[in-house]
């Protein structure tokens, strides 16, 4: 906007101001009544929904897959779109980051005096598409239920350790075989016996390098079994 | 009580005194009103009753509150902009019932369920109380992000609000640091695992990534620490952060005034039309070229690069007006509107 637009629309946003309606007791009523309408909805929430107490936290048994608020889950699912484990970062910090600096600073890089969505196609259709991502990835975050079944076939010695995998939340993150996460936050662990030694899976799985949680509180048993299942895949 | 039936007693004592010296200087209507008056006010200060008028003295607060109500909203004020208010509201429903939950929560990671479940269990209301504070913690997401939207698409960010939307995306950002460290209190499963990943995406950030995390473990490792850290923060620090944001928030909303939607155009009162002076020999454009040099203040804000392409877009429109002129004279209303199409036509470009 330049100056003769600057003033040109204070001149017509005066005339705007004149011809309409005084705050009180117009605009008022609106509010009020759209108050009055969520007071109304967030009660009934409570009353139908309630608030559940889930399980007590318990750091030791990692048998929990973490789920995050719903209004999280688009960052949640874009965390599984990434896939290159080098990409993590980026879709941990550095996306959410850069879409946050764009937002904060759209007025400053938006300076068009047009106002009209229809006019100002850029502006509307981005818009459109980012409420559409967020939306399609709000719902893929959703309907993501936690993985607790490994299907790929294992010898009996190795089937303790497998039922620990399969049930402490490691194929949230993880694949393993058909199972888990494919493109993952975490990188596939079919051929990771191939790839790592027995030694350097179980220090993995007890520190949690990374953005992995600590799965310590599984004890030194179950961490041995789960390690030697781990090394058995290849 | 007793003071009024004795003081109009009085009065009808003056008032008959009054009659009786009649000949020798009779009061007018108005003065006697005014006397009565005066002496109100006398007793009104001698007994502390009007506390109002004192405070209001001193703060003008009857004036500002009713510049607030009787301020024009702008024509075509519609529905989506109660928006803003039922995020507000919102926000302060979660106060209230956040108060009243804190009454009954222990912030300690050995506690926190246990006073929960007596809360939820127990305590009259409780577990209502909890939902509100719950659903009201998804609803103000959601109502946030529709007055976002509203915001965005109504081009309300503009010129001379851009400070306003700053204010409002760090409303939004410190809205999610509510939900993120609102979500660990609990202290159930759920809460205690997504806040460990939240935290550990938190670490994997660059530079300052490990140091946040760090900060808001209290330490390397999840302690009991932690959460009346997350406490603290999601009672004190970030509710008063966005207490005081709205505040600002609000006096730029009462300063500048709500937009009105882009498609209401105002037209104009009768006399300032610009066709007229235009039927008089004067160029629509050259009229704008006045006002901008009449209104100085709006150029000095300008960064240099702006001015030269205003001067630009100036010279390209100076070779305009004669043709613009005929068309006008012709028919005044489209040709205006024409004259408006072609400005905005050639920002085209610096327009997203």
């Amino acid at each position: 906007m330049n100056a003769r637009e600057k003033e040109e629309y204070l001149r017509e946003y005066e005339i705007l101001k004149k011809k309409g309606k005084s705050f009180f007791p117009y605009a008022i009523m609106k509010d009020s009544v759209m108050m009055l309408v969520v007071a109304g909805v967030l009660i009934a929430m409570s009353i139908i929904m309630g608030a559940e107490q889930g399980p007590k936290a318990d750091p030791t048994t990692t048998t929990y897959v973490p789920r995050p608020e719903w209004y999280f889950f688009y960052l949640f699912e874009l965390l599984r779109v990434i896939k290159p484990p080098a990409l993590v970062p980026v879709a941990t910090i550095g996306i959410p980051t850069i879409c946050m600096v764009l937002l904060l600073l759209l007025p400053f890089y938006d300076r068009g005096p047009e106002r009209i969505p229809w006019k100002r196609p850029i502006a509307t259709i981005t818009g459109i598409m980012v409420i559409i991502a967020m939306a399609l990835l709000t719902y893929k975050g959703a309907v993501a239920g936690p993985p607790t079944e490994i299907d790929l076939p294992t010898a009996p010695q190795y089937e303790k350790g497998k039922q620990i995998v399969a049930q402490s939340g490691c194929l949230a993150c993880h694949a393993i075989g058909e199972n888990g996460a494919h493109g993952g936050l975490g990188p596939d662990l079919t051929e990771i016996g191939s790839k790592i030694p027995r030694e350097a899976i179980k220090q993995s799985v007890t520190i949690g390098p990374g953005i992995m949680p600590s799965f310590k509180g599984l004890g030194n048993e179950d961490l041995n079994a789960v390690a030697d299942y781990l090394a058995s895949l290849d | 009580m007793k003071l009024l039936p004795s003081r109009k007693k009085k009065a009808e004592a003056d008032g008959s005194e009054n009659g009786e010296v009649e000949a020798v200087a009779k009061p007018t209507r108005g003065e006697r009103a005014a006397q009565a008056k005066q002496l109100a006010t006398h007793h009104g200060t001698q007994s502390g009753i009007d506390v109002a008028g004192w405070v209001d003295s001193r703060t003008n607060a009857t004036g500002i509150f009713t510049a607030m109500m009787s301020r024009h909203v702008p024509k075509g004020t519609n529905w989506f902009y109660t928006l803003g208010s039922a995020t507000m509201f919102i926000f302060a429903m979660q106060a209230i019932t956040g108060v009243f939950l804190s009454m009954y929560y222990t912030p300690s990671a050995t506690q926190a369920y246990a006073s929960i479940t007596h809360l939820t269990n127990e305590v009259f209301m409780g577990e209502f109380v909890r939902g509100l504070h719950k659903w009201g913690a998804s609803l103000m997401i959601i109502l946030i992000f529709l007055h976002m939207a509203r915001t965005f698409f109504f081009g309300a960010y503009k010129y001379p609000r851009e400070l306003n939307w700053v204010i409002g995306v760090v409303l939004l950002i410190l809205t999610t640091v509510m939900g993120l460290t609102g979500y660990l209190l609990p202290f159930d499963q759920r809460s205690f695992w997504a806040t460990i990943v939240a935290n550990n995406i938190t670490a994997s950030g660059p530079v300052v990534g490990p140091y946040l995390a760090d900060f808001l473990r209290a330490g390397p490792d999840f302690s009991a620490t932690t959460l009346s850290r997350f406490y603290a923060l999601h009672m004190m620090v970030v509710p008063g952060l966005i207490g005081a944001l709205i505040g600002a928030h609000l006096f730029f909303v009462v300063k500048l005034g709500t937009t009105a939607p882009p498609w209401v155009r105002a037209g104009r009162p009768k006399g300032s039309r610009p066709t007229e002076a235009v039927a008089a020999g004067v160029a629509v454009e050259d009229l704008d070229e006045v006002a901008v040099n009449g209104a100085v203040t709006v150029a000095d804000a300008e960064p240099p690069a702006e001015a030269e392409v205003d001067a630009a877009e100036a010279e390209e429109v100076e070779a305009k007006p004669a043709e613009e002129t005929e068309a006008e004279t012709a028919a005044p209303e489209p040709a205006e509107e024409a004259a408006e199409e072609a400005s905005s036509e050639e920002d085209g470009e610096v327009n997203s």
